[in-house]
């Protein structure tokens, strides 16, 4: 086991190298089961990210840096009541007040390197924007065009009105 | 040199995502040891990964197939890997072919390592398709989907495993025969096996459980039948040549390595079958030879190996329970025999020898018992058994059935009189009590010997022979623990009798002193008085008539009127025969410094002292001076004159009316005091009858009273049912018998306490 505070180096799609903490990047479950698999190569050589560029991964670093401490999530952490809470705390708030592309980018992101809080984190944001919208708001908030007929629309509506807050 | 990996593929491109797939999982199968670049690594994970995100692939399944929500893909990628590893494990099984015994061993598990090794890697890489599509395919409760880790060890079970576990089994038993016939092995692959097989347990229901259940079918059943086969055989011929005892020692130590082999290098788990297994072939197989031999063993008292047959039956179920039987039989047989040794010479057994022989045989045996059969429980009744047997019908109580208590009550008198008081140490004596508790316990009449005990208590008492208070309070309280307050109440009550008694005559010579000026005093005979609670003490009045000497006259009258002013009312009966004095001699001619004392009774007192008047007296004038019947006249005098005391004339004549008895001043004898207070014999034997007789009543009374007592509390009660709860009610005490009950019932009709209703019921009348 290599020492806590040691660092690894992590490059970017674009070709930057980032330098991070072990401890941070094993957020990532994709890096640590690789300084697991490959001890030696990991600690001397970049790990090549492929799918992330210098932005985004370095906005990835940032979150995992601050939640470098935080427990590992253990299977009761699936449970229903933190996956229907759209709460989110403080911090992770005003950390994804970033435009709607860095957004999508930091989501993809956690999905792809298996951060599932980060996940977590942004997929509550992106449901935030939708909740209390009608579907024309929601289609302007993320500049969706309307692919349905009146008729298809229409049906839909009909088979979902019991939903509805009335 | 690693295998240059393929250009990454086309997100969308299904076919060339596994190629390039392939190309890195067979690197990670089979040149994971050369090391793997994290180039590599990445570039895996994120094919999977982009190929599962990749938009185009809904074309496969379509709307029409709507899992309630977006397309999962990797269906593909799932499959492609399942025909990889189908055809990666047929290869290693066609290679495995070629080996036998320990290298199959060496191979198989070789090729288990290298590949559960690549199956970890290859989870990772494909974690993607596990936290995806898998996850998904498994919540809708498809069957046969597995995490890519588990999908590794379901194929090597199906296209491995089940093509070599038997050819691998058999190399792993010939393995442990090997060392079970003396060779050293590899045991670490035994244990590898184990755990591959172990591993292979899936759970179908929840692929993050495993069971134990490919490794019972596939390890732990033919390694059982294996064992038992080999110990099958062993034991046979190892029964063959050697003898019991050895053969024991043999299965003793193979029982105890298989125990240790456990631990080597088999699961835990095994432990319970696989000594069911060997005590099945090596206990109970031949439990009846082991059996047979016991008895031999209890004969030589083979104390070590008997303690080894023990351990070795006590593994099977109601193995001991022949031994036990035959321990008991054993035992009674030897306790009986010892009776039937010391009874040689009839029914005159001395209590201590009797009583040691019985004591004997239970030291000897429970000794046993707790050497050889671990104080065993059901081992300590079986002697329990045994012993009430040979205590209570043995030889010597085969005319008179009473006699086991009465000697033994008789053994505790010769204890705790002064006469063996050499060996009173404080812990002797508690030790010879205890023992004669152990004899006791047995006891089945142990009314007979408290009557006994009573009498005998009354006389050390009475007569001042007891040789220590402590030991006597001792062996009372030891009774009333046995048999409760009321077995002991009566002789509870005789020592407070003589303890008032003590403080009684202290008072009564302060009264003497106030009461009468010295010269008074001068004339009177020194005395100390018992005072006895009649109903508490076995004790008669005289069966003889006296007429007390002038000297004592007086001496007792004082105490009479002395007691009755303390204690008016009260009735005193003067108990002649069991009162002693002392009176000196001045007659003789030798002239002594000291005169001779003779300790008399109060009768030979009476007789004595009427030759103070008259240096001749004639049999008639004794007999009318005295007023004590001819019974107990005769052998007092008789004592005087064997002891020539008194010369008879005409010389030997016999003491009747004619013969005439002068003082013989030629007296001479070594002690100064002289005993003439001589039990005369035939009373002992005429008093054990009378005892006897005295028990008889008592318990004719006793089964009277528990009669009554049941009958009153049931009203009508069955005949038989009626027996049964009052020998219940009584076998504390004795063993009543049925006709002593029937009479009983009988009696109780006669008095009309009982009326006799149909159907042989009986009725109690108010």
């Amino acid at each position: 086991m290599a020492a806590p505070e040691s660092t690894i180096m992590l490059t970017s799609s674009d070709g930057t190298d980032i330098s991070v903490e072990r401890q941070v990047a094993e957020r990532s479950i994709l890096i640590k089961n690789l300084l697991a698999d490959l001890p030696g190569e990991a600690t001397t050589e970049a790990i090549p990210i492929p799918n992330v560029n210098e932005p985004v991964l370095r906005k990835v670093i940032e979150w995992c840096d601050h939640h470098k401490k935080d427990p590992p999530a253990s299977a009761e952490d699936d449970s229903d009541s933190r996956k229907k809470s759209t709460d989110i705390d403080e911090w992770d708030q005003k950390f994804m007040q970033v435009d709607q592309e860095m957004l999508f980018e930091i989501i993809l992101a956690a999905n792809y390197l298996d951060i599932k809080a980060l996940l977590d984190v942004g997929c509550k944001t992106v449901a935030n924007m939708i909740k209390g919208k009608s579907p024309d708001e929601i289609r302007k908030t993320f500049n969706i065009q309307n692919d349905f007929t009146p008729e298809e629309e229409d049906q839909i509506r009909r088979e979902n009105e019991w939903a509805e807050d009335r | 040199m690693p295998t240059a990996m393929p250009p990454m593929p086309n997100k969308d491109d299904a076919h060339g995502t596994w190629l390039y797939l392939q190309a890195g999982v067979e690197k990670i199968m089979v040149e994971l040891q050369e090391g793997m670049d994290m180039k590599t690594y990445m570039g895996l994970y994120t094919a999977i990964h982009n190929f599962c995100t990749a938009q185009k692939a809904v074309s496969t399944g379509g709307f029409s197939h709507n899992r309630g929500g977006a397309h999962l893909l990797g269906e593909e990628l799932y499959n492609h890997l399942i025909s990889y590893l189908q055809n990666h494990l047929a290869e290693v099984h066609t290679r495995s072919k070629s080996h036998v015994d320990e290298a199959l061993l060496t191979f198989y598990i070789k090729e288990w390592a290298r590949y559960t090794t690549a199956g970890q890697y290859n989870n990772h890489l494909f974690r993607y398709l596990n936290r995806h599509w898998v996850k998904r395919e498994m919540d809708e409760g498809k069957k046969n989907i597995y995490d890519i880790y588990t999908l590794h060890l379901v194929r090597w079970k199906e296209d491995m495993f089940m093509a070599t576990h038997n050819s691998v089994m058999s190399s792993v038993l010939k393995l442990v025969e090997k060392q079970r016939n003396g060779e050293t092995i590899e045991q670490s692959q035994i244990r590898s096996i184990v755990q591959s097989f172990v591993s292979l347990g899936l759970d179908e229901s929840d692929s993050s459980k495993t069971t134990l259940d490919v490794y019972k079918e596939h390890f732990e059943k033919p390694f059982l039948e294996a064992t038992s086969e080999y110990y099958k055989n062993e034991s046979k011929s190892f029964v063959a040549v050697n003898s019991v005892v050895e053969y024991m020692k043999k299965a003793e130590q193979r029982l105890d390595e298989e125990k240790e082999r456990v631990g080597l290098y088999l699961l835990a788990d095994i432990m319970n079958p696989l000594m069911k297994a060997c005590e099945e072939v090596l206990i109970t197989a031949h439990a009846d030879t082991l059996i047979e031999e016991f008895q031999v063993l209890l004969d030589n008292d083979r104390q070590a190996d008997m303690a080894r047959m023990y351990r070795l039956l006590s593994r099977i179920p109601s193995g001991l329970d022949p031994l036990r039987q035959k321990f008991e039989t054993h035992v009674r047989k030897e306790g009986l025999a010892a009776i039937d040794k010391v009874a040689a010479d009839g029914d005159t057994v001395e209590p201590k020898i009797y009583v040691e022989a019985l004591l004997d045989v239970h030291t000897q045996y429970k000794d046993l018992v707790n050497k050889a059969f671990n104080g065993e429980s059901e081992f300590v009744r079986s002697l329990d058994n045994a012993c009430r047997e040979f205590v209570n019908r043995n030889k010597v109580c085969k005319s008179v059935t009473t006699r086991s208590p009465e000697l033994l009550a008789r053994y505790t008198d010769t204890l705790l009189k002064k006469s063996s008081a050499k060996m009173s140490e404080e812990d002797d004596m508690e030790k010879m009590l205890g023992h004669v508790m152990t004899v006791f316990r047995y006891i089945e009449d142990k009314d007979v010997f408290q009557k006994f005990y009573w009498k005998m208590l009354a006389k050390r008492l009475v007569s001042g022979t007891s040789a220590s208070d402590d030991a006597e309070t001792s062996m009372i309280t030891k009774l009333k623990d046995a048999c409760g307050f009321e077995y002991t109440n009566k002789l509870q009550r005789m020592f407070q009798d003589m303890q008032i008694s003590k403080d009684l005559n202290s008072s009564y010579k302060d009264w003497l002193s106030t009461t009468f000026d010295a010269e008074d005093q001068k004339g009177a005979v020194e005395a100390s008085y018992q005072i006895l609670g009649t109903g508490f003490w076995p004790l008669n009045p005289p069966t003889t008539t006296l007429a007390p000497p002038q000297a004592l006259i007086k001496t007792y009258e004082r105490f009479q009127t002395f007691y009755l002013q303390k204690h008016s009312g009260r009735k005193l009966t003067w108990l002649w025969q069991y009162c002693k004095g002392e009176i000196k001699a001045n007659f003789t001619k030798s002239q002594v410094k000291t005169p001779y004392t003779f300790q008399v009774s109060t009768y030979q007192m009476a007789i004595l002292l009427l030759f103070n008047d008259q240096e001749t007296l004639s049999y008639e004038e004794i007999e009318a001076g005295t007023k004590i019947g001819k019974e107990t006249l005769d052998p007092s005098i008789g004592v005087c004159v064997k002891a020539r005391v008194l010369k008879v004339n005409p010389e030997g004549a016999k003491p009747e009316p004619g013969t005439t008895y002068t003082v013989n001043h030629g007296f001479k004898n070594k002690k100064v005091k002289v005993n003439l207070n001589i039990v005369i014999k035939p009373e002992q034997k005429a008093e054990a009858d009378e005892t006897n007789r005295q028990i008889e009543e008592d318990r004719k009374l006793l089964i009277q009273s528990a009669l009554v007592r049941i009958m009153k509390s049931r009203k009508t009660m069955q005949h038989t049912m009626l027996m049964t709860e009052t020998i219940n009610q009584l076998s504390s005490r004795f063993q009543p018998k049925v006709p002593d009950i029937k009479k009983c019932i009988d009696v109780l009709i006669e008095k009309e306490y009982l009326e006799r209703l149909a159907d042989g019921t009986l009725g109690y009348l108010a």
